[in-house]
This record gives structure tokens, C-alpha cells and sequence, in this order.
């Protein structure tokens, strides 16, 4: 700890000093860095008075419905009558207390329950620990015993707890649109069963998504035997299986790839957003950052090339980006074979060729890459890998060059696969058209949403007679349904999966279906009148046959109890490159590069809905996107240079109305109109469109959102489709974008350096630019904090609490590791109770997240020209409270609301806090967050607005809301419907905070009390010491799946965070100003290959700019 | 010329200033006075579904608070007990003490029907306050401290406010609270002695406790409130 103010010599605060320079121009000589976070920053268009704040700008507009006198005097008198009702409310409530008649044995009232179970993935499962306390899911973790884990998830994980609280979700089974009961609808299977059983399944069709679970495969096997005249087809949206299918051609036999990514010391990332958009996610980031996990400069550290067109997770990590659009992609794939495959690789590399030749300016890149990857001690050690965009040839290259550079078996393993046993959607659309299908089964997915738009789905899936869908929503697919089955979470029901390295997992339940849900497993056995039908025998006769002989009832029990089935995982396959058959599948065609006239349209996953069927998440729709910081919508994304070919505005609006031009955007004969926003960092003449949003019929939370870019979407090209048009309309669109939320006015909070600088200068981190101290007694080269630092005053026995305290907590953050998926963001509001705001509250500056990520971006010595935008280096921030000791924010609380504790943590007493915000207008690093409008208790439908409607003139479900709040004091404005599912998503441990309210991170400070607890329980009537190392996890860390974050006792020295804590890159955000946080982070070390054209030394932040009469604003 | 106010008007304003200093004290005093938690909680006693005599239980038959309130040293809530719980007494398995008595009626409905008995809880902190049962019990804190003489209700009342000047008066200074662990479910267990001498030996008790065991007199926010 920095006791170096304590010095007696210190001066008392001389006026000279406090008034010192603005912190945004710097002294002269110093280092000052260059990032920025909008554009507006980077053309130094926005002052920092404009953009919105939770303490300045924003709030004078509050009301968009303008209170006036009059009606404020309504309002007064209002209240004054219902406060004279008496003092009904003074009266004790009285409040039952109801045991169980007979309790379930080793239930202890109160206690949580932790059970294992995972989440389905397209190709995978993410195996998690759920914590249920009475009886309700609240929080989900990831399994740390599990092999391939580390206790970290992905965001979706931690999100999909809201999806099972969703008042949305459908409730009742469905015939016609009209409610009929839950035998009536499995009647009716049963009889449909009947009936196949009869013709052997003629006129059946079975739409499904692809799934892991080995019970669905045995299943279907067993249905397939019993009406062999039934059509199987898969669908989905987003389709990572091309990874699989290069591997079968070119390995000649059905394999999967598995990456290693951890083994891999160079990575050459081509279009593969392994951080960001593919398929188990999570691994990959685990594994990434395992490679370049640095705790002392001299530790191994990967280096990672991406190709790509859109900014992507991956792209913002990289060490080197080139940027293409994505048709060319393939030339740099074949750029790379030439350099890599030698004589072997002949066939391949012809076929390859005919994409044609990569610009000098990508040669030279590509070619310093090659001679990267053919170093000697990089044979086996380096990962070329494609996309899921990415057409089939670009997987081949990328296997082939794996398999030249001797990478097959060390960081790409190959695991046996199915054989691929289903047909297409387009299939199942030829034998629609045909007439062959009576009956259409579609288990979970959303195909009239998603599916190709040439296949008019809508239409083309009524054209059987019955059309029977398992669905969790009441989607677009559901309406052109005959029937709809509502689908249990998969935390209501059993089922199984394999994670990615082909472990077996149990999808155990905990809860009963809400709505009486089935599962798909329990469908698909109704369908074949297979017995059992109860998904939990189901379950076990499959864990059987997996087992064999060892099946016992112990084995299990244990399976259950560990969540996965040790030594379970695949063996790696031998398997030998094909290069002729390669070849034979290679079918390239040359494509003109992009152009004014002829853009290239890319369509990407969304990285918080998904395909979609995240659209109804509240959580998820307010996340800002890492890159983008968009919320609540998506956007067309276009390049700086394309916007200004194009005519378009090349910044956006400055202030906190983000309103953008709405464009409309032309394929063929289809088109679709969406905001457009200027992203950099995106290859030119390339339009990004997220999926995912547009939804015609989705729940109250999705409804309204982004556009729909499925429109424009073709069965031929899902991916990336040429000859786009785009016309400016002359609409605007307002936007919630946070990227300027939160700004620290132009104060350094990032600190970045390449790897040499770091080894040649291990302390760098607190040598980086390092602003002469704020405060008292600088004049005598003293330093010294302007706010009093509690923990330094003795108490009445003489002691410091410091001194008294046995923990001393902290955190430290590395920003090498952190990729900014965003999951901590989650679990942090999963945990802390934190509720959403909505789109115009987001938009004003309101969001509520205690922890949020920012990202900055830089641009070094080119920045004057608008094509340095394309090479933007990103970096990536998770901002947090940072308990600071001497705190300024307690010093101006007139209500001792926010004090410190003994243990260093900078806590917020809710009871006392009426608001004034001065705490927050006093915070250096803008992470308090105010509750304006009693977010938990606003109804769904008001996310979108009004903000504020009177209770006088308002009514909500046909009830006057004055007589709502009354009755319901509770619940208030929220219809029964949704408060009763929403509150159970809500952690009992934490406080659910009011209006009027200021809160902030609290360390998590329900789970320190709580493992302090258990420590003291456990040892009762003798002495209770410290905890160990790693009894508290924070929601965030333990989240993590790069392990990024680290919390513990300071006061240990030998615990991991005091460990890490004296690196020389660590450093602490704004130390000039002396407020002593507890959060530290660990600079960001780059990787960049000397030998590369595009390098620089040192990162481009720290370059200085040209002098070009444009300054960029030195944000952040 | 008359007055046009009588004379007894000039002393109006001081008659005012000493009833509006009266009317304000007493206000202040009685908001003071009732308005606080002692006043307000101490002694409430609803009546409960089932007369339950916590005398008749403990001091009669001889039964530990935990044999009911069973989740007291684990968990943050003591627990109430399962209608099964009463029923290995009072039911016709176990001596059928009172089996046919009407008094009984809720339990053995709740029994057979697994309705909840609908207890009225008389101790009731905010939701704000996380108060952990387990930790307190373990560490050598009486149920005595908090629910009073319980052992001795036929009808439970709260004894003490709940205040948070009634939990701080006792984290100020936990030494004076601090009991042999085997002593803390005896809720009628007292040091032996003269007053003078049990005080004395409960302050070296408490003090070598604090000392022994590392008990720390949590006063920060953090450590109630989250």
C-alpha cells in the first residue's frame, strides 16, 4: 500500500496547485497517449460538454412529457390525500411464515444448492454450475471441475437465467392460436404417432437445429428404424458445420476439427472471430488467453494474425489485422498455400489460384506472416483456421496449411463425427413444394424469421397440412403454426450434450417446467411412441448404452454430481491431408473487388442475440456491443472511406441524440432499410449487417429493435453477398450508443506496450506517461492525496483499521487477457440485481451496469487521414468502482451514505442515500450509477417510453396506475404476469434497490460476508483467521473465461492478486491523482512481429499524431 | 375611541410562541417516544394458527432449540419445523401425545394435506438486514440475546427492538454477550454468583473469547447490509 502521502513534511493545499492545468492539455514533454472513442472525439468534433452523463447534460430534459404547474400541483395534492389515508402503511404488516409439512431430507431452509448441469450449444454445451436457492435458479456459473473449463462461461450462459423468468415465453399449449390444455395437445401427438407408426412415417418431416446431445442422436437413430419413410432435415441461421465438412473432404472420413489454441504460439486468424462470433466461445477465449498469460516479461506469449473485413473480438486482439473484404479473403487464403504448402500442396494451390492475386499491399503483409509461420520453432506450434463465414475452399487452405506446417495433433486435433444424417432446409423446401409433407415437426429454431428470404418461409411451411412447433416463444414461426407446444429451458428439463472436446455432460433440471414445457427429446419419443417418453429415462438409458459395462448406479450419481463423465473426451483421430480430393471439392471463382456501385454486404452473428433468439433478453439488448457500444438496436455498419464515397454523413451527430441516417440497402430485388453507422476499423466497400434483430413478432423486451437483416439473406449466399447497393433516405434514426458514456475527459485509463519495450523495461506500465500528481504538497515534490484516507486513522485503541482489518481486498485486471466478451458485465447484473433501463434511458446516460467495458481506439501518427481508420488499434477496459482508499467520493456525501469499511471496500448504505449525486459528480472514474425511475418496478412496455407518465392520466392493464401503486405497493406498475416471473430472477443476498438511489460495484460484497461467515462457522468457539486465497470469487471473475480478473487479501502476500499486483505493468487508473484504488490493472502487452510492414513500435497510441492541424482529443 | 382589539390580544403572539413550543415539544417528544422501534415492536405478540407454548416444550419437556428450529446453526434462518417434526410426538407413531386434540388440528392437517401451517412471524428484520443466524449461534451468542426469554413463553412476544442501535449496542462490545458455546441454546443459564462476580466473570470470559476465538466487533455498513 502507498503510505508515501503519510510524510510530515507534506504541505497543507496551497491554491496554486489545486488550481493547476486542465487535465486535458498536458504538460509540456510529457508522454501523452492517443485514444479515443468515437469519431467525434477522433475529428475533436465533440466537446466533453455534450455528450450525456449521468451527473450533467441529460438530465435537465428528463421528462419527455413536460410536468407542468398545474399539473404538478395535481400530482402534490395527490399525495398530501393518499398520505392522509391514515396510517394504514405504519401498521405492521403481518407476514406468514410457511414450513414445509414434511421437509425434503438435507434441505436447510435458507442454504443455496449448487447443481451441475450445462447449456446446448449448436456444436457444443458450456458445462455450468447453477446456484438455486429455494427451489429457484438465481445465478449460473461455469463447472471449474469440468476439463475443458475453467469455472468461466459465455455471456449467453449467463443470460439465459432471464430467459427462464421471460413473461414472454409461451405459457400454454396452442392449437389455432387458441389455448387448449397439455393432454389435448399430447393427445394429439399420440395420435399422430399412431399414424406414422402405420405408414412408416410417410408425410413426416422434422425440422431441427443441430444439437450435441448424444440422447437426441439415439433418439432419432430409433426413429429413423421405425419410420424410415420420414424426411430429417436441420437448419440453422448461423452454421458453423463448414469447419467439419472441409475436414471430412479432405481427411476422407467424418471428423471434426478441435483447436488447441492454448498449444498455439503464432495464430492466423481468417475470418475466424474465435474470440467473438463462433461456436464455444468460451473455450476459445480460455485457451487464448492461457497463451499469452504473462507474469514475468520473460514468459512465451502468442502472436495473432487476422484477416478479416469486419472489426470483430478477434480483430480488436490482434497483433497484426489486415483488412479485406471478405470475397478476398479466399486470396489471401491461397496467398498463404503458395508460400506454405510446398510441391504436395500443387493440386490444391491451382484450383486456389483462380481467385486471383491479393493486392502488394496484402502480399507484403501475408508474406511476413508466412515467414512467421515457417520459423523453425513454429513448426507445430501455429494455428491457421477459417471462419464459418468463409467458403468451403478457405477451410481446405487453412486444413491444408495445418497440415504442412506439421500443426495436425499439436494444436488441431481431429475427433470422430457423425456422419452427417440430415437433409437441408432447401430439401425439406423442394419436398414442401412437392406436396410430400402432411406433417411439418419443427423443434426449437425459427425458420419463418430466419430462414433464407428467397424461401419465403412464411408461405412455403404452410403448404403442409399440419405444422406442429415446439417453440419457446410466440414467434414469427408459431404463428404460421397449427400447433405450438411450448419448450422447456433447459434448466426444466433433462437432456445431455458434449462440450466441444466431446466430453459427455448431464443437462440436469432444477425447477419444474414453469409452463409445463416438454422437451425436444420428450417430442421426438411422443413422435415414434417410443418408450419412455419422461426425458430423465431417456437420459439414463442413453448414459447406459455410452457406459457399458461400467454403468452403475454410483457412476451416475457421480456423472450428475461432477457434471460430466471423466475420460469421456474424444481421442484425437490420425488422419492424413488429402490434397487431390481437396483439391476436387476446391471450387473458386475470381470476384471483382468491392466497389462505390457494388458493395459487399457481410452478415454477421449477433454478439448479444445470436441469431435471434436471444431478441427477447433484456440483459443482453442492453450490453453495450464490445465494438460497436450500440444498444437496443444494430446498424448497418460502414467504413469512414465508404461513407464519405457514398455521401454519407463520415461522423456521426455529436450529442446524446445519436440520430444517424437510415439508409436502404439493395441485393438483387431485395432491400432493407436500417441506421447506418460509421465504424472504423471495417475493410472499405463493405456493409456489416448483425442478425438478429428486426423481429415481426417477438415478446415486449425485443419488440422494436434494429432491423431485420435476414431480408436480404439468399440460400446461395447466407454469408457475404456482392453487388450491394445503398441509398441515403432522408429519415434519421436515433441510436443508444454508450461509447462516449463514462468518459474520463481526456485523462489516461489504458496503458499498452509492446513486448520487447516490456522485456527491455519490465516496470514500464508505471513509467507510461505519468502526469506530475494532483494535489497538496506538490510544490515540495510531495505527495500527497486530497481526500483523507479513512483507514489511516487510528481508532480508539490506537490501531488503523488497516492494521485492525484482517483482509485487505483488492483486484487486479489484465488487460492482455481481457477480450471484452462482455460475460462479466452479465454475471455482474445477474448477481447484483442491477435492472435494465431501455433504449431512451440508455440513450440519455442512464444504464445501469456496475461494471462496463470500455473500448478505445487508436489511430497513431496517420490519424489525419481517413484511411488510417481501417487500421485502428482497439483496446479494451472493464471499469469498475475502483475502491479507492482515499476515496472522493465519500468525502462530499453530505449523508455518510458511502463510507469505507475496515477492509477497504467502499461500501454504499442504500438507507442513507437520498440522492444528491454529489458522490458521482465527484467520481473520477464515472462508475456510480443513479436509479432515476425505479427501474424494477417499470412495466416491460415503457423500456421504449414514455419515460414518465403521469399516474393521473395514465392507466396501465385498463387500471388507473395511482390506484396500481395502492394496492399493489410491490409490484406497483408491473402487470402480475411479469412481476411474479421477474422478481424470481432477482438474488435474495442483494439489496434491490429503489428510486432516488446511488449504487455502484460492491466488490460483491454479499459473497465476502458470506465465505467470512462460513470461515467463522467453521470455526466456531476457536480462533478465525483470514481466508484462503480464492474463498470469494466476485460475479466477474468468476465469469471470466480468460481469468482476466483477480480478486483477493492484499494482505496475503503470497495470494494470487498480490502476486500479480507487483508486476512491473501493473498500474493503477488516474494514480496521479492519488486516490489510492484498491483495482489495479496489468498493461496491455502487444505481440507484433517485427518483420511485418504494418508494425509499430511502440503501439500507435503512443505515437503522436501528425502535425496536421487535426488533434485528436487524448480520450480516455 | 375603542379598541378595535381587546387588551387581552397583546399577550396573543407570546400565548402563540409558549403553545407552539408546547405542541412542538410534545410532538418531538412523542415521535421520540413511540415512534421508535421499542416502542413499536417490543411486546408484539399475534396470535398464531396453533398454540404453541415454547414453555410447555422446553421447560416441561426438556426439548433443545435446535430439535425444531433445526437450520439455526447453518444457515442465515433458524427454520421453522416441519408439521412432521410435531408429529413424532404428537402423532400416532410415536406416543400420540394429544393425538385427537383439537388445539392440534392445523398440524395434523397441514400433515396430511402438505398445506403449510401459516405461522405469524413475530421477529421481523428489514429486508435490507442480513442477519446470519449460524454465525451467531456458533460463535457463542445466546438465542437468549435477541428473543429474550423464549424458553418461558406460552405465547411468543418480541422481547427486544431489532433495532440497529440494538444490534450495534452488542457489535460495539461483543465481549459482554459472549457465552461458553455449550451454553448458548440453555436460555436460562447464568454465570454463578453474586451479580458482581457473575459480571466479573463474564467480562474475563468475554475478553479471552474475543482473544481466543479472534471475534472482531464488526461496525462497517458491509457487515449487515449488502
Amino acid at each position: 500500500m502507498n503510505l508515501e502521502h503519510q510524510s510530515p513534511e507534506a504541505d497543507p493545499i496551497s491554491p496554486e496547485v489545486a488550481r493547476s492545468k486542465p487535465d486535458d492539455e498536458p504538460a509540456a514533454g510529457q508522454t501523452q497517449r492517443h485514444y479515443w472513442r468515437s469519431l467525434q472525439q477522433w475529428a475533436e468534433l465533440a466537446r466533453w460538454d455534450s455528450q450525456p452523463q449521468q451527473e450533467r447534460g441529460g438530465t435537465a430534459e428528463a421528462w419527455a412529457e413536460p410536468v407542468s404547474r398545474r399539473h404538478f400541483v395535481k400530482l402534490m395534492s395527490a399525495s398530501l390525500l393518499l398520505a392522509g389515508f391514515g396510517c394504514t402503511g405504519c401498521r405492521r404488516p403481518e407476514e406468514p411464515i410457511l414450513p414445509f409439512s414434511t421437509q425434503p431430507p438435507g434441505y436447510v431452509h435458507g442454504l443455496s444448492q449448487y447443481y451441475a448441469t450445462a447449456m446446448p450449444t449448436q456444436t457444443g454445451a458450456v458445462p455450468l454450475l447453477v446456484k438455486v436457492h429455494e427451489g429457484r435458479p438465481i445465478k449460473i456459473e461455469g463447472n471449474p471441475l469440468h476439463p475443458d473449463s475453467n469455472g468461466g462461461t459465455d455471456l449467453f450462459a449467463q443470460a439465459s437465467i432471464l430467459n427462464l423468468y421471460d413473461p414472454d415465453r409461451v405459457t400454454q399449449f396452442k392449437h389455432a392460436g387458441q389455448p387448449v390444455s397439455r393432454t389435448e395437445a399430447l393427445d394429439t401427438l399420440a395420435d399422430l404417432a399412431k399414424q406414422f407408426a402405420a405408414n412408416q412415417g410417410a408425410g413426416l418431416a422434422v425440422l431441427l437445429q443441430r444439437s450435441s446431445s448424444p440422447s437426441r442422436e439415439r433418439l432419432i437413430r430409433a426413429l429413423r428404424a421405425r419410420l424410415p419413410r420420414a424426411g430429417w432435415y436441420v437448419y440453422d441461421p448461423v452454421d458453423f458445420s463448414r469447419a467439419e465438412l472441409a475436414a471430412r473432404l479432405a481427411f476422407g472420413r467424418p471428423v471434426r476439427p478441435y483447436c488447441r489454441l492454448d498449444q498455439a504460439r503464432v495464430i492466423v486468424a481468417l475470418d475466424w472471430d474465435f474470440l467473438g462470433t463462433e461456436d464455444n466461445q468460451h473455450v476459445a477465449i480460455r485457451q487464448f488467453a492461457q497463451g499469452r498469460r504473462l507474469l514475468k516479461p520473460t514468459d512465451p506469449m502468442n502472436r495473432l494474425y487476422v484477416v478479416e473485413s469486419l472489426l470483430t473480438l478477434t480483430g480488436a486482439q490482434a497483433d497484426h489485422r489486415l483488412v479485406l473484404p471478405p470475397s478476398a479473403i479466399i486470396q489471401a487464403a491461397a496467398f498463404l498455400c503458395d508460400r506454405l504448402l510446398g510441391p504436395a500442396g500443387a493440386p490444391l494451390l491451382s484450383a486456389l489460384r483462380q481467385a486471383g492475386p491479393v493486392s502488394d499491399q496484402a502480399a507484403a503483409w501475408l508474406a511476413g506472416c508466412a515467414a512467421d509461420l515457417l520459423k523453425p520453432e513454429h513448426r507445430g506450434h501455429s494455428l491457421v483456421f477459417a471462419g464459418h463465414r468463409q467458403p468451403l475452399a478457405v477451410h481446405l487452405a487453412a486444413q491444408a496449411i495445418n497440415a504442412a506446417l506439421g500443426n495436425i495433433g499439436q494444436t488441431v486435433v481431429y475427433h470422430a463425427a457423425a456422419a452427417e444424417p440430415f437433409e437441408t432446409l432447401a430439401q425439406l423446401r423442394q419436398a414442401l413444394d412437392a406436396g410430400a409433407v402432411q406433417t411439418l415437426v419443427i423443434l426449437g429454431g425459427n425458420p419463418v424469421y430466419d430462414a433464407p428470404a428467397d424461401f419465403d418461409w412464411g408461405r412455403t411451411q404452410r403448404k403442409a397440412k399440419t405444422v406442429l412447433r415446439l417453440g419457446y416463444y410466440e414467434d414469427e414461426t408459431s404463428a404460421a403454426a397449427d400447433w405450438l407446444l411450448p419448450q422447456a429451458h433447459y434448466l426444466e428439463a433433462w437432456g445431455d450434450a458434449r462440450t466441444s472436446d466431446g466430453t459427455l455432460l448431464p443437462v440436469q433440471p432444477v425447477i419444474q417446467p414453469l409452463f409445463g414445457g416438454l422437451s425436444e427429446l420428450e417430442v421426438l419419443a411422443r413422435l415414434g411412441a417410443l418408450e419412455p417418453v419422461d426425458p430423465y429415462h431417456i437420459v439414463r438409458a442413453t448414459f447406459r448404452e455410452l457406459v457399458g459395462a461400467a454403468q452403475s448406479e454410483e457412476l451416475w450419481k457421480r456423472f450428475l454430481h461432477d457434471g460430466f463423465l471423466p475420460g469421456s473426451a474424444a481421442k484425437p483421430e490420425p488422419v492424413q491431408f488429402d490434397f487431390i480430393a481437396a483439391a476436387r471439392a476446391t471450387e473458386v471463382t475470381a470476384e471483382p473487388p468491392p466497389s462505390k456501385d457494388a458493395l459487399e454486404v457481410v452478415f454477421s452473428r449477433d454478439l448479444k442475440v445470436d441469431d435471434g433468439r436471444y431478441n427477447n433478453n433484456g440483459w443482453l439488448q442492453e450490453l453495450p456491443d464490445p465494438i460497436t457500444k450500440l444498444t437496443w438496436d444494430n446498424a448497418i455498419l460502414i467504413s469512414p472511406a465508404t461513407a464519405q464515397a457514398l455521401g454519407l454523413p463520415r461522423l456521426q451527430p455529436a450529442g446524446p441524440d445519436w440520430r444517424v441516417p437510415v439508409v436502404q440497402v439493395t441485393v438483387a430485388d431485395r432491400t432493407l432499410t436500417g441506421p447506418a453507422w460509421v465504424q472504423p476499423g471495417m475493410a472499405d466497400f463493405v456493409l456489416g449487417l448483425t442478425l438478429g434483430y428486426g423481429r415481426s413478432r417477438t415478446g415486449r423486451v425485443g419488440q422494436g429493435t434494429g432491423y431485420n437483416a435476414y431480408a436480404l439473406r439468399s440460400w446461395a449466399a447466407p454469408n457475404f453477398v456482392p453487388g450491394a447497393k445503398l441509398k441515403l433516405t432522408t429519415q434519421t434514426y436515433q441510436l443508444a450508443c454508450t461509447q462516449s458514456h463514462g468518459a474520463l475527459e481526456g485523462r489516461g485509463a489504458v496503458r499498452e506496450a509492446n513486448r520487447e519495450e516490456y522485456q527491455r523495461q519490465p516496470n514500464l506500465a508505471l513509467e507510461l506517461d505519468h502526469p506530475a500528481a494532483h494535489g497538496p504538497g506538490l510544490a515540495h515534490g510531495q505527495r500527497r492525496p486530497l481526500y483523507p484516507n479513512p483507514l489511516d486513522q487510528p481508532g480508539p485503541d490506537g490501531r488503523t483499521p488497516r492494521q485492525r482489518a484482517l483482509h485487505a481486498w483488492g483486484m487486479c485486471i489484465d488487460l492482455t487477457a481481457c477480450v471484452g466478451c462482455g460475460a462479466c458485465v452479465i454475471a455482474c447484473q445477474s448477481e447484483n440485481n442491477i435492472p435494465i433501463v431501455g433504449k431512451d434511458q440508455v440513450a440519455r446516460g442512464r444504464e445501469m451496469h456496475w461494471l462496463r467495458l470500455d473500448r478505445y481506439y487508436a489511430t497513431g501518427p496517420a490519424a489525419s487521414q481517413p484511411q488510417a481508420l481501417a487500421q485502428v488499434q482497439v483496446i479494451h477496459q472493464p471499469m469498475l468502482c475502483q475502491h479507492c482508499e482515499a476515496a472522493p467520493c465519500e468525502s462530499v456525501c453530505p449523508f455518510n451514505a458511502t463510507v469505507h469499511d475496515e477492509e477497504g471496500l467502499n461500501v454504499m448504505a442504500y438507507n442513507r442515500c437520498v440522492g444528491t449525486r454529489y458522490c458521482s459528480n465527484n467520481c473520477p472514474y464515472k462508475v456510480r450509477r443513479f436509479n432515476y425511475l425505479d427501474y424494477h418496478r417499470r412495466p416491460l412496455y415503457l423500456l421504449r417510453g414514455p419515460v414518465y407518465a403521469s399516474p393521473l392520466v395514465h392507466r396501465t392493464e385498463g387500471q388507473w396506475d395511482l390506484s396500481r401503486w395502492w394496492r399493489h405497493p410491490d409490484g406497483s406498475l408491473r402487470p402480475k404476469t411479469e412481476w411474479e416471473l421477474l422478481k424470481l430472477v432477482q438474488n435474495p443476498d442483494v439489496t434491490v434497490r429503489m428510486r432516488g438511489v446511488m449504487e455502484k460495484c460492491t466488490f460483491c460484497t454479499q459473497r465476502i460476508e458470506q465465505a467470512k461467515i462460513a470461515n467463522k462457522m467453521g470455526a466456531g468457539p476457536s480462533k478465525a483467521g483470514p481466508l484462503p486465497d480464492g474463498a470469494v470469487l466476485t460475479a466477474c471473475q468468476q465469469a471470466c473465461p480468460a481469468g482476466a480478473i483477480v480478486f483477493g487479501n492484499l494482505k496475503d502476500p503470497n495470494s494470487h492478486v498480490a502476486q500479480l499486483k507487483r508486476q512491473g505493468r501493473n498500474y493503477v487508473v488516474l494514480e496521479w491523482l492519488l486516490t489510492q484504488p484498491r483495482v489495479s490493472y496489468l498493461a496491455r502487452i502487444r505481440n507484433p512481429n517485427p518483420a511485418m510492414p504494418d508494425y509499430v513500435l511502440p503501439p500507435l497510441s503512443r505515437l503522436e499524431p501528425e502535425a496536421s492541424g487535426r488533434q485528436p482529443s487524448a480520450e480516455s | 375611541m375603542s379598541a378595535t382589539f381587546p387588551r387581552w390580544i397583546n399577550r396573543l403572539p407570546l400565548r402563540l410562541a409558549v403553545g407552539a413550543l408546547a405542541l412542538g415539544t410534545g410532538a418531538v417528544a412523542a415521535v421520540w417516544y413511540y415512534f421508535t422501534p421499542k416502542y413499536t415492536r417490543v411486546g408484539y405478540q399475534p396470535i398464531q394458527p396453533v398454540p404453541f407454548s415454547h414453555a410447555v416444550h422446553v421447560e416441561q419437556g426438556g426439548l433443545d432449540c435446535r430439535y425444531c428450529h433445526a437450520g439455526v446453526e447453518q444457515s442465515w434462518y433458524a427454520g421453522l419445523p416441519a408439521a412432521e417434526v410435531c408429529l413424532r410426538c404428537h402423532g400416532p407413531r410415536l406416543g400420540n401425545v394429544l393425538g385427537n386434540d383439537p388445539r392440534l388440528a392445523w398440524v395434523r392437517y397441514s400433515a396430511e394435506t402438505g398445506q403449510p401451517i401459516p405461522w405469524v412471524a413475530v421477529h421481523r428484520l428489514p429486508d435490507y438486514v442480513y442477519f446470519h443466524h449460524g454465525v451467531h449461534v456458533r460463535r457463542g451468542i445466546s438465542c437468549v440475546e435477541c428473543h429474550g426469554p423464549v424458553h418461558q413463553m406460552d405465547e411468543v412476544y418480541q422481547a427486544q427492538p431489532l433495532s440497529m442501535a440494538f444490534c450495534l449496542e452488542c457489535h460495539r462490545n461483543p465481549a459482554a454477550r459472549l457465552r461458553p458455546p455449550e451454553t448458548v441454546f440453555d436460555l436460562g443459564w447464568r454465570w454463578h454468583g453474586q451479580p458482581q462476580q457473575a459480571a466479573q466473570l463474564q467480562r474475563q470470559f468475554g475478553q479471552r473469547a474475543m482473544q481466543d476465538w479472534n471475534v472482531e466487533s464488526l461496525q462497517a455498513c458491509s457487515a449487515c447490509h449488502r
